[in-house]
């Protein structure tokens, strides 16, 4: 598929990079204190145009990502994001909001590392706190198996060069008081993976820094924009869709949209997106829930996940416990939400930790995660010309948002598919090539 | 203001004046009555201010005084964020403000209040930007601000037990409607359950006249004699699929919350209307409450809360807090009706109280109180989380329920109004009841007859009743949400509506983005004082209506439940085997094995593999997955679920076979021996039990039904010994006349039946996991103890000793047999494990047979070796990584590793790339501090043995 | 809760049952090339809409059967009937 080449048309805006957008900073908060000025607006609404060399369709951390990475490093502005809502409403608004690169396989952890990189330095290159907080992330092991696994993990990490080591449950008390290293519980705690790079981040002011970046380089944002049907001639399926076919544009809920580029980040759609353009995806949508505690004074100052007990813990900066769990057991594209999803989410919080059952839950809510059958997204180019996606994310997508946008960008630019995403093609799956994630899924992972 | 402000008795109060509770408030000792709520206690003692704000650390008053009060949370005891105007006093309460520091009086963070313009909501995302070192540093800042109450991790876990019930009707909601409609339902012949938030059922008749109580007692009578389950200071905290509900019940004798499950028939929604704060400058003034407030202190709890007040009303509420501040003896300053057009503008003041109000026609008049009733919200939660979209009606200025949903109804405040008499009301909340019991009676005979003994049901279904209830009157209300001024909107949050209105001039115009942007209604109070106001804001600068811009989602739980209370009990077996109490009584050190616990070894691992090996040993192997099969078509089962041969095994012989999934990845192994002609029995692992009983029945239900056989699971049935070592023949022989164990007649791979030590109908079979003559015997659980002390006694000269799981893997580790799981992985196909052989393409189909067939003409992937590190004394960790030399490169990793006492010597096995997986092949580990070792690739995986003549004996 | 209409037990909670996945033919081994069998074993349909699927009733009567549900309104239509056998061939 030809490259969004930079020298196409005067729609193309090559060279013409916008100013920095008004610089955030203390002293800028001081002015605008003193003078009541307001500040300018951090994306502009727009008007839908006819065209554009590239459609990306989800406006999460990974559509809005690409749209950055493509318009400041491959000069390749005239793009649009449209989302069916608002900006970062779908996963990039629900996830918990962990980052960390102690991946199992070499390739998830190079994947995942740049990942964290590019997160740590994200508040300055974007220029918007987005409160990345490297708190160091645990996860514990409560039988032979897990610990096996997370040794495994630590190895292939260290000699990727990621600070990551086994601990013992004495050093697991250390770091978090309020975890139960006794041999009281029913799985007691053998020893835990401990990550000091990982930790948190504020997952909406990740969505919004790049939202205002690439606002600011000329990008599109339109909110309120459903993709309604992505348009594709000369495919083998009936209604000339499906592999071998082109990519011509999308229909929208405010008019069509030609464009030789259409590329699905939907999260939690990946499925009907892709079959609106004839590609079939190896894909089960299943909803991850989340659930929020009242704030209290700060006590866990660190992110802890307990495989075997399903279910991981943080703490934010305002005092309020943050709670996941797994993905709920079948296929749905409701939200809502489930009552035993709280009280076994509970159970195993107060194994963990058995001091804070006065603590009450807030509010609870889910997201809609992509389950592949390798634990391993789909990112790159499909059977049909122009159409590529970044989906699968399952659980994980939310960590390689900003990695995920500069190799998809990369991927547009050069019409090429580069080496870091390369595990991740659609085609592996008939060529039966499922990524090594996969291997530890059925050793505790 | 700090005199003591406790009216003479009141009419309708709820306080007993003959019982005086003492308690603490912030180290100071203070009494209250019995039936005081904590805040009313503190009212009455004088304390204006029970706590300070969020961000700015302003002093805060009494707002609502009810549960959702959002100045009123304080910490009590070790119980963070207790709602102080719904929690009732008790002596010797240590009660103590949250959000302070120093102290209430004198908190230094309210030096924020005088950087506020610069702190606005959101002013974070905008600073600590750079350097980035320092973040770490400005976290801690921003952590001392977490506004909410302590954990004291020493708390001890009250565990406390669920219940589900089974009610026809649930009734969300104790006030006038929810009583009426519950007895309704009740008198109709549906079994109902009530749950009303407060501690007294009546709902806001509780804070009206003498009449009002009256009739709130009267109608809570009518409901417990028309047999109502009647449950106070509980809450209904969800609804989920189907009429699931959740009930937080915290009137349970001894247990501090407790939860109930109820599948309802049906659900009727009753809760009432929340009263809403006004948005103006000064409106989070201690001093500034609604009439609600006002009412209810003055009437249930005698306090005065205030000597001269200004009254904003614009209902009858309003008025009705007028006469009870008169009843009080408050003067009242001015009467601000805004039915006629008049309106405030601001509340003036010091940060202690409030002492003028700023009215639109431009007087300023003094007062220490200044009361608003300015409108309701319409607690629509639960509507919402059973698919309901609420209407805005604009002339009412209020959501009402759209009525849209089948077994969910609503009555009360959110269908309606009534007239003046609330006769309306009451009818409406009556036919509600008896609508849902008819439509209740029918969705039982639904869920009867929709088993397979739908024909022992009697009768039709009865048609679905009708909605024919008359439909509630909506009166006209002025729509106030902000003065011309801006003032908090989210007390909790700290967010005003100039925070509001900057964040959506940014870009931040979706209700969503502004909700996250401010965090405004994202508070203790979710949303029910803050949404309606913040809706308005931007419904107002976007020059749209409430109804367009709609609200953000509702959320369950509809109010905070305790962790306790959601985890109740937690319930996972433990599964242990009969003879458990000998190994607890001989030392046997446990290991938790999935659910199992076992005997990982009794004091020496070591030892027990020698002596197992020179000697005899038993080891308990109950967990060991079980299936008894039986049908003439079991050889094609078997056929089909392993990859190699099995359609002519003998009657009493026993083959190893491993089971793949349908992409070719190892998913079990285990071995199955023939007992009969149609009756076989297969072992599969412990983990793998349920997993491969379920797997069959797939096959034999959905592609091959025509298969006659049947399958049990016997687990549990059997307890599972194995005999191993030289003298196990011997052993056994002792203890056994029906099974001739002679090496002619009981061979290698066979299986024979028998009594064991007098038990009868025993499975022995001579297999060989540890590479030494042995013998696993199946005996019915009952006797499994029994054998075993049988096998005890009867070996003492043959030095018979147990041995433990740990033995079990060095023994089974010094043969290469691999463990599923452990050596293979997600992505373990079978051939690369060295069990090629045991792959039998010819078959016309079996499980995994395409993708097999596919990767024997593809040997790329990773190998199962055995290796042995070329210094013996080295045995690396588990899991160290295999690297090509000289490099950080990864060709693979050790799956398992141990001290070998039989040879002296670290072995291990082992996953690598196929280009070292060659016998005699030297690789490098690098063991886990960091040191790289060489390791040799073995020819077979056996490291002992590996003919196995010992077996084979 | 999710109600699983269980031929057999009638409706279930979905925590008694096991979710298996979208019901779908199994092609002839013999006869599929190798990208039809793995299109087989890791494609999918999934739906946001009807969905026919495979549930298994664990904690009750032991049996597999297929039904068809909405996988957004999470209902589900025409309730098997009780008693016929409903395979993944059905």
């Amino acid at each position: 598929m030809p490259s969004v080449s930079r020298a196409s048309g005067a729609a193309s805006t090559r060279g013409r990079r916008r100013d920095r957008p008004t610089r955030y900073s203390a002293a800028g908060l001081l002015r605008r204190g003193l003078t009541e000025q307001p500040w300018p607006r951090v994306w502009r609404a727009r008007e839908l145009k006819p065209t554009y060399d590239v459609v990306i369709v989800g406006g999460g951390v990974h559509g809005l990502a690409t749209a950055y990475y493509l318009a400041t490093e491959h000069g390749i502005t005239d793009v649009a994001v449209l989302d069916k809502g608002y900006l970062g409403g779908g996963g990039s608004g629900r996830n918990t909001a962990i980052v960390r690169s102690n991946y199992l396989t070499p390739e998830g952890v190079a994947f995942y590392d740049r990942s964290l990189s590019l997160y740590r330095s994200m508040a300055v290159d974007l220029n918007l706190n987005v409160m990345f907080s490297e708190r160091g992330h645990m996860t514990l092991a409560h039988n032979d198996a897990a610990l096996r696994t997370m040794r495994w993990r630590a190895e292939v990490n260290t000699l990727a060069g990621v600070d990551s080591r086994v601990i013992d449950p004495a050093e697991c008390k250390r770091l978090a008081p309020s975890l139960d290293t006794s041999s009281d519980p029913r799985y007691p705690v053998l020893g835990a993976l401990y990550h000091p790079p990982g930790g948190t981040i504020r997952h909406d002011a990740v969505v919004w820094g790049y939202a205002r970046a690439a606002d600011h380089a000329g990008v599109e944002l339109h909110q309120d924009t459903e993709v309604v049907d992505v348009v594709v001639e000369g495919g083998e399926l009936a209604d000339g869709k499906g592999p071998g076919g082109r990519v011509t544009g999308v229909r929208t809920s405010r008019g069509e949209v030609s464009a030789p580029v259409v590329v699905n980040c939907t999260a939690g759609w990946a499925s009907v997106v892709s079959s609106l353009a004839g590609v079939a995806l190896p894909i089960s949508t299943r909803p991850l829930q989340a659930a929020v505690t009242e704030p209290v004074k700060v006590f866990l100052p660190t992110v802890v996940v307990s495989g075997s007990l399903h279910v991981y813990v943080s703490q934010t900066d305002r005092g309020e416990l943050v709670f996941g769990a797994s993905v709920d057991p079948f296929n749905t594209y409701d939200t809502r939400g489930s009552l035993a999803f709280t009280e076994e989410l509970a159970a195993h919080v107060l194994e963990l930790m058995p001091g804070i059952s006065k603590l009450r839950l807030l509010r609870q809510w889910a997201g809609l995660c992509d389950m592949t059958p390798d634990y391993s997204p789909v990112m790159g180019f499909t059977p049909v010309a122009g159409f590529l996606c970044d989906v699968g994310w399952g659980t994980y997508g939310f960590k390689a948002g900003p990695v995920s946008g500069e190799q998809m960008a990369m991927a547009i630019a050069t019409g090429r598919t580069p080496a870091l995403i390369e595990p991740f093609r659609l085609s592996r799956f008939v060529e039966g090539c499922l990524v090594g994630e996969k291997g530890a899924a059925a050793v505790g992972h | 203001m700090s005199l003591p402000s406790r009216l003479p008795p009141q009419p309708t109060e709820v306080i007993d004046r003959s019982r005086v509770l003492e308690f603490s408030w912030n180290g100071r000792p203070l009494t209250g009555f019995d039936g005081d709520t904590i805040a009313s206690a503190l009212a009455a003692s004088g304390k204006g201010i029970v706590s300070r704000s969020m961000k700015y650390h302003r002093p805060r008053g009494l707002l609502t005084a009810d549960y959702w009060d959002p100045n009123a949370l304080v910490q009590v005891g070790d119980e963070p964020n207790v709602r102080a105007a719904h929690r009732r006093l008790e002596a010797g309460m240590r009660v103590s403000a949250q959000n302070a520091w120093p102290s209430l009086e004198r908190d230094v963070r309210a030096a924020n209040g005088l950087v506020q313009r610069f702190l606005t909501a959101g002013f974070y995302y905008k600073t600590f930007i750079r350097p980035r070192r320092l973040w770490p540093a400005y976290e801690k800042v921003l952590a001392t601000f977490a506004p909410g109450g302590r954990v004291d991790l020493q708390t001890p876990h009250g565990r406390h037990d669920k219940r589900y019930a089974h009610p026809d009707v649930v009734v969300a909601g104790g006030g006038p409607a929810g009583l009426v409609a519950a007895t309704h339902a009740a008198r109709a012949g549906a079994r109902v359950m009530l749950a009303e938030h407060e501690y007294r059922l009546g709902g806001h008749l509780l804070w009206g006249e003498a009449q009002d109580v009256a009739l709130a007692v009267r109608l809570a009578d009518e409901a417990a004699r028309a047999g109502v389950e009647l449950l106070t200071d509980s809450t209904v905290t969800g609804r989920y699929e189907d009429n699931w509900v959740a009930i937080a019940q915290r009137s349970h004798p001894g247990v501090a919350e407790r939860l109930i499950k109820a599948r309802a028939k049906m659900l009727v929604v009753a809760p009432g209307l929340v009263e809403r704060p006004y948005v103006f400058a000064g409106n989070d003034r201690p001093g500034v409450m609604t009439s609600g407030a006002v009412r209810r202190l003055v009437r249930m709890y005698a306090v005065k809360p205030g000597e001269r007040a200004v009254v904003l009303t614009a209902n009858p509420d309003g008025d009705a807090a007028v006469a009870a501040l008169r009843a009080a003896g408050v003067e009242i300053v001015a009467v601000v009706d805004a039915r006629a057009g008049e309106g405030i503008v601001a509340a003036h003041g010091t940060a202690r109280r409030v002492e003028a109000v700023e009215l639109e026609d431009g007087r300023t008049l003094p007062c220490d109180l200044l009361v608003t009733a300015v409108g309701w919200t319409a607690p629509t939660s639960l509507l919402n989380m059973a698919g309901d979209r609420p209407d805005f009606d604009p002339t009412s200025a209020r959501f009402f329920g759209s009525d849209a949903l089948e077994h969910v109804l609503a009555t009360g405040g959110l269908a309606g109004d009534g007239d003046s008499d609330g006769h309306s009301l009451l009818d409406h909340a009556a036919q509600t009841g008896r609508l849902a019991a008819a439509r209740a009676a029918v969705v039982a005979h639904r869920l009867q007859a929709r088993t397979a003994h739908a024909a022992a049901v009697d009768g039709e279904e009865p048609p679905w009743p009708a909605d024919t209830r008359s439909a509630l009157p909506r009166e006209p209300h002025p729509g106030l949400f902000r003065a011309r001024t801006h003032g908090i909107v989210d007390y909790s949050e700290d967010v005003s509506s100039k925070d509001l209105v900057a964040a959506a001039a940014e870009g931040y115009d979706h209700i969503e983005l502004l909700k996250r942007y401010t965090t405004a209604t994202m508070g203790p109070s979710q949303g029910k004082l803050e949404t309606v106001n913040t809706v308005a804001v931007l419904a107002e600068l976007r020059g749209q209506s409430i109804g367009e811009v709609g609200t953000t989602v509702w959320r369950p739980p509809y109010a905070p439940v305790s962790l306790g209370a959601l985890a109740g009990r937690i319930f996972e077996p433990k599964r242990v085997s009969p003879i458990q109490p000998w190994h607890e009584a001989h030392g046997a050190h446990p290991i938790v094995a999935g659910q199992w616990i076992r005997p990982e070894h009794y004091g020496d691992p070591a030892a027990e593999v020698v002596r197992t090996r020179t000697g005899v040993g038993i080891t308990d192997v109950t967990p060991l997955g079980k299936l008894d099969l039986q049908g003439p078509d079991v050889p094609l089962l078997l056929s089909h679920l392993y990859t190699g041969r099995w359609m002519k095994l003998p009657v009493g012989s026993v083959r190893y076979g491993v089971m793949c999934g349908e992409d070719g990845v190892v998913l079990d192994d285990g071995v199955t021996g023939r007992l009969g002609e149609e009756h076989y029995l297969m072992s599969t692992t412990s983990s793998g039990a349920r997993t491969v009983l379920e797997w069959a029945e797939s096959w034999l239900q959905t592609e091959h039904p025509q298969w006659r056989v049947h399958l049990t699971p016997v687990t549990d049935a059997f307890t599972s010994i194995n005999v191993a070592g030289p003298h196990s023949r011997t052993l056994l022989a002792r203890l056994t006349d029906d099974i001739d164990l002679d090496p002619e007649s009981f061979g290698f791979m066979r299986v024979r039946r028998g009594a064991i030590a007098g038990s009868p109908d025993c499975v022995v079979w001579r297999i060989g996991f540890t590479g030494e003559l042995s013998f696993e015997v199946h005996v019915p659980s009952g006797y499994g103890l029994h054998v075993w002390q049988a096998l005890l006694e009867a070996g003492g000269d043959l030095g018979v000793a147990p041995f433990g799981l740990e033995a079990q893997r060095i023994m089974r580790l010094e043969k290469g047999h691999f463990i599923v799981g452990q050596d293979t992985d997600g992505l373990t196909q079978a051939p690369t494990t060295g069990l090629g052989r045991l792959i039998a393409l010819d078959k016309p189909d079996f499980a995994g047979k395409p993708e097999l067939a596919w990767a024997l003409q593809q040997p790329q992937a990773p190998h199962l070796v055995a290796l042995q590190p070329v210094d013996p004394r080295v045995v690396p960790d588990e899991a160290c990584q295999i690297v090509r030399a000289g490099t950080d490169e990864i060709l693979g990793r050790i799956t398992s590793s141990r001290m070998s006492p039989t040879l002296g010597r670290g072995i291990c096995l082992g996953q690598v790339a196929a280009e070292v997986a060659h016998p005699g092949a030297e690789v490098t580990v690098r063991l886990t501090n960091g040191e790289r070792v060489l390791a040799r690739v073995l020819e077979e995986h056996a490291h002992f043995d590996p003919e196995g003549a010992r077996l084979r004996g | 809760m999710l109600l699983v209409p269980c031929p057999h037990c009638g409706p279930r909670n979905a925590s008694d049952l096991a979710y298996v996945g979208e019901a779908r033919r199994r092609p002839d081994p013999a006869a599929t090339s190798p990208s039809q069998w793995r299109e087989y074993l890791y494609l999918r349909s999934n739906p946001a809409g009807l969905l026919r699927e495979t549930w298994y009733c664990r904690a009750g009567c032991g049996r597999y059967f297929v039904v068809e549900r909405d996988t957004v309104s999470n209902t589900f239509s025409a309730p098997p009937v009780p008693g016929r056998k409903t395979g993944r061939g059905a």
